[in-house]
């Protein structure tokens, strides 16, 4: 403490010099507070969590990576088997993030894997996860760097901040410091710059750590592309410590003891850190105007789809060629056994494929199938897409919904920082959502592809005897990172009501101390 | 004397900030649980709705295959079984989310069909039933949150203990009141249990009002039910509370004893809570995939895929042209091909129960082993605890699981058991023209009947009183060798 003295003492012999006493004055609220027990152990457990965090996380993303690259790989070699068109089914994967292990976000939650099947609407439910090898895992609550700067770090800002200015009246300290020619002006900004400048380097330095230890990892690649967007995260993450802190001392300034200040600010905390945005998310999930429409209902629906379709097809054969079934428009040409075999999805699936195998091929005639094929195929993923739609409808309803309980929760700047962060790191919903929408996309790029190669009625879509299909040229999947400008101005209005939290409690706090009663 | 200053402590609380800050959250909290789990359609009414269908369909499903003859019922199995949906979801929720709500049966049909030089021959199987442990679908991106449910609740008032007692020690040597109350003729233990019981009181009363309202709410809205034993086990879920409570004021009390400073005892208490209510659990948890690795999904699938493929390169079932070992269909008369195509059912069953059996065993494995790891925080022995009593979490799932695979046994002696009174069956398992033909009763069916165990309560409990204990001396220890001064 002598530091302190030392500070006060110096304050006395000089003139009054704005720069020099702010200066002072942060030195002094520097040292007092890195040389306290909270400072010790906060950075110590700040420390511990997210390096311990940082290494769970690679680990897992390592194992999510090399999935992916298995499932990659797999996939290209069945694409090299195929021979016949109607065996196409594309997957459309989605990569991993290395952000991820800063940020979980919808990362581990969403699906990994979208199978592309022509019959089949796209269905962000049906879609596939392949990462996890043990989906009872999820039941620990997943944990990583932002949640610990969210809960931990936030706890930390507010136990530096809360007798910043209740602290010192209460020890009479306030009164001998503004005996000194200092305006309560340089005093508040000092003493917020002095608190920033501890908090910061547990921030930082905790941060730097997580970033080597994933660093360290083979897996792990990051471009300047990436460092960017830690960087970011890292600025966001400090904007946070700042607003938190500035709520500390605003308390600190409105109550008169510190034991008051802390306690009223924890309970704060802990609704704008843990409660808040929970119950928000449930009650509009639960009370919400738009409740999507229940599942078995549209299930029944697509399913009375599926007969549509069949009896659209039927009648359509029958006009034109006097079929009763496409099997109709096989006849026989030759002498010997002969299997027919129609493998079809059951019908409690979403998907309504039907594929036929006729076996040996040489003995019938089946250009008349090809031509029905031709017309039916085309039929039957129109059909599907108008499912898709039906899918997608109530997905939306669902956004929606979600879209307003996120309103809500950006209320708090806990969650604002949250979403920010989710938007920069690319692992929000939002770029799980780019996702689904690049695999229904990429699902009617398969289909014009066939539909100019006339596949549907190519003789490959049901035999391989007369040249296989040629899948060379295949479009593929494409799921590029979100781009940094695109990240940026999906996070701006998050970013903004941080910035707007830390302008009004700085304000707020500001001019309460300039009325603010010393006795 | 000990009274006397636990009125005082009461008293004291009563005027202060943080209790009328607990006074308003608590209220909020439990309502809100009330209204998020006994309101809307979602809940336990969804779920029992749900339940009730899938066993009425169950039960339709064996009569109108019993009706079929014994053969048919033998392949296809029973039909999916759920898992009976509990009422006390709101008090813990388990990660519900995470957790199948039953375990459907997986079973495949094939066909061939031909026309073998103007001869038709048809055939189609049914492959024997095994049971699938498909992952839970009732994910979504609200699972990453919190559930708002009496665990929550609960490790909320830890939270509001730790802001109850950080000062109790050291707030009243600061304000000299200490010496004061020293220089009485009262033993220092008796200090810290007066202590203790002015704070449990202060802390008890407003959440047995809490819970009270809660209960209030969801029984009026009459959506979820209770009959006497869901009672017994909320008085039980109230004793947890008071258990975890007490540890807290423990912690608090060794805490506040062990400094000079009240706010240094805060600081210390709130990291610590953070650390045992959040962090702990979940990285203990995580840390088990490093710990006690599993063979990837896709390792595992690669396996299964191969050794059925394998199987089926052998026997090529649906191969209609050359001749295979299962050409001939079986048939009562050719007891030969029957046997044939029971060895390959019988292994095709085999391997997939064999696979997905030590599949689920594994995962469940990992999951017992991170269980066992984060019981070290009393706040995790006390939401285990909870879900035992409330049957929720994924301890109730491996209870099920035990119960499906007993019923499995049963189901599939009782078939054997019928069998073997037909005289005209072949007694080939499992293939339908080697059964007994013979119509079956479907109420001699067994049924599946799970039976609910608490007995996954008892370990938490223990150790959460040895916890109380543990605290307790540390506690006292600590505030004897206090310097008052």
């Amino acid at each position: 403490m002598s530091e302190q003295n030392d500070a006060a003492c110096s304050t006395l012999n000089v003139a009054y010099k704005p720069m020099a006493t702010l200066w002072l004055i942060i030195q002094r609220e520097f040292v007092s507070n890195v040389l306290t027990s909270r400072f010790m152990i906060g950075f110590l457990i700040c420390l511990m969590s997210t390096a311990a965090a940082v290494f769970v996380q690679v680990e897992d993303y390592e194992k999510r990576l090399a999935a992916y690259h298995i499932a990659v790989q797999e996939h290209q070699e069945t694409v090299r088997t195929w021979d016949l068109y109607s065996q196409v089914n594309p997957k459309a994967h989605r990569k991993p993030n290395s952000l991820s292990i800063f940020n979980v976000g919808m990362e581990k939650s969403g699906a990994d894997m979208v199978s592309i099947q022509l019959a089949t609407p796209i269905w962000e439910k049906e879609a596939q996860k392949h990462g996890s090898d043990n989906p009872f895992l999820s039941i620990f609550l997943s944990i990583d760097v932002i949640f610990i700067f969210k809960i931990v770090v936030s706890a930390l800002a507010i136990l530096f901040a809360y007798n910043t200015i209740s602290g010192e009246r209460e020890d009479g300290t306030l009164k001998l410091v503004l005996s000194n020619p200092i305006a309560r002006d340089t005093l508040v900004i000092g003493k917020y710059l002095g608190g920033m400048l501890s908090l910061f380097p547990i921030v930082i330095v905790s941060f730097i750590v997580g970033i080597l230890i994933a660093y360290a990892s083979p897996a792990t690649d990051f471009n300047s592309a990436d460092l960017f967007r830690l960087v970011a995260v890292l600025i966001l993450s400090l904007l946070y410590v700042s607003t938190c802190y500035l709520l500390g001392m605003l308390l600190s300034v409105w109550t008169k003891e510190a034991t008051t200040t802390l306690i009223l600010s924890m309970f704060i905390w802990g609704i704008l850190t843990i409660v808040h945005s929970n119950i928000a998310t449930f009650s509009v999930m639960k009370f919400s105007l738009y409740q999507p429409q229940a599942e078995k209902e549209m299930l029944q629906h697509i399913e009375q789809s599926w007969e549509d379709f069949k009896e659209e097809r039927d009648a359509y054969l029958l006009k034109k060629w006097g079929y009763k079934y496409p099997f109709s428009a096989i006849s026989l040409i030759g002498e010997g056994a002969l299997a027919i075999s129609i493998n079809a999805n059951s019908p409690g699936e979403l998907g309504f494929g039907e594929f036929y195998e006729i076996k040996p091929i040489h003995i019938v005639d089946v250009s008349k199938l090809q031509e029905v094929l031709g017309y039916q195929e085309p039929l039957r993923i129109d059909y599907a897409n108008q499912a898709e739609a039906l899918l997608k409808q109530r997905e939306q309803v669902e956004e929606r919904n979600r879209q307003f309980a996120k309103d809500i929760s950006r209320f708090s700047f806990a969650d604002a920082y949250r979403f920010a962060v989710g938007a920069i790191t690319d692992t929000d919903r939002e770029s799980y959502q780019d996702f689904m929408r690049r695999a229904r996309r990429y699902k009617r790029q398969v289909v014009d592809y066939l539909s100019g190669k006339n596949a549907f009625s190519a003789r490959a879509w049901l035999s391989n005897d007369q040249g296989t299909a040629e899948f060379r040229d295949l479009p593929v999947f494409q799921n590029p990172h979100t781009s940094l400008f695109q990240s940026l101005s999906r996070a701006s209005s998050d970013i903004l009501i941080l910035l707007a939290w830390n302008v009004i409690l700085f304000i707020g706090m500001y001019v309460s101390f300039l009325r603010y009663d010393m006795s | 004397m000990i009274w006397h200053i636990a009125k005082k402590e009461i008293y004291q609380n009563l005027t202060t900030l943080r209790f009328v800050l607990m006074i308003i959250l608590l209220p909020i909290l439990m309502i809100a649980n009330a209204l998020i789990y006994g309101f809307g359609d979602a809940g336990y009414t969804a779920e029992i709705r749900d339940y009730n269908r899938k066993v009425t369909q169950g039960l339709s499903h064996i009569k109108a295959y019993a009706a079929k003859g014994l053969g048919e019922l033998a392949m296809i199995g029973p039909s999916e079984i759920p898992k009976y949906p509990t009422q006390l979801k709101f008090c813990a929720d388990g990660a519900d989310a995470f957790i199948p709500r039953s375990i459907t049966i997986a079973g495949a049909r094939g066909s061939r069909s031909g026309y073998d030089g103007g001869v038709v021959e048809d055939y189609r199987w049914r492959e024997l039933w095994s049971l699938e442990y498909l992952p839970s679908n009732h994910g979504g991106d609200a699972t990453t949150l919190i559930k708002i449910d009496w665990v929550f609740i609960g490790v909320f008032m830890s939270f509001f203990v730790i802001l109850f007692t950080f000062d109790a020690i050291a707030g009243e040597r600061a304000r000299g009141t200490l010496s004061l109350m020293m220089s009485n003729q009262i033993s220092r233990g008796q200090v810290l249990l007066a202590k203790y019981l002015g704070a449990f009181a202060t802390l008890i009363v407003p959440l047995l009002i809490g819970v009270l309202m809660n209960l209030l709410i969801i029984y009026l809205s009459g959506s979820i039910p209770f009959d006497s034993g869901s009672w017994l086990r909320i008085l039980g879920m109230i004793g947890l509370f008071a258990l975890h409570i007490s540890i807290f004021i423990f912690l608090g009390l060794f805490f506040s004893s062990r400094v000079s400073n009240a706010i240094t005892s805060l600081v210390w208490l709130l990291l610590t809570w953070v650390c045992l209510a959040f962090i702990f659990p979940s990285l203990l948890g995580l840390f088990v995939g490093t710990l006690d690795p599993i063979p990837s999904i896709e390792r595992i699938s690669a396996e299964k895929r191969l050794q059925l493929a394998n199987i089926e390169d052998e026997f090529q079932p649906r191969e209609m042209l050359e001749v295979t070992k299962l050409s001939e269909a079986p048939s009562v008369d050719n007891p030969s091909a029957t046997r044939h195509w029971a060895t390959y059912f019988r292994r095709r069953s085999e391997t997939r129960t064999r696979i997905a059996d030590a599949r689920v065993d594994q995962q469940l494995r990992q999951v017992q082993l991170a269980r066992e790891l984060t019981q070290i925080s009393p706040t995790v022995c006390f939401q285990y605890a909870m879900e035992g009593l409330a049957n929720t979490g994924i301890v109730s799932y491996m209870n099920f699981v035990k119960q499906v695979r007993r019923y499995r046994d049963t189901f599939i002696d009782f078939i054997k058991t019928e069998d073997r009174d037909d005289p005209n069956s072949l007694h080939i398992y499992p293939v339908r023209e080697g059964l007994s033909q013979k119509l079956v009763n479907p109420d001699v069916v067994p049924r599946f009947k799970e039976h609910i165990s608490y007995q996954s309560v008892f370990f938490p409990v223990g150790l959460l009183i040895v916890f109380n204990i543990l605290f307790f001396i540390a506690a006292q220890l600590s505030f004897l060798k206090y310097d008052l001064t």
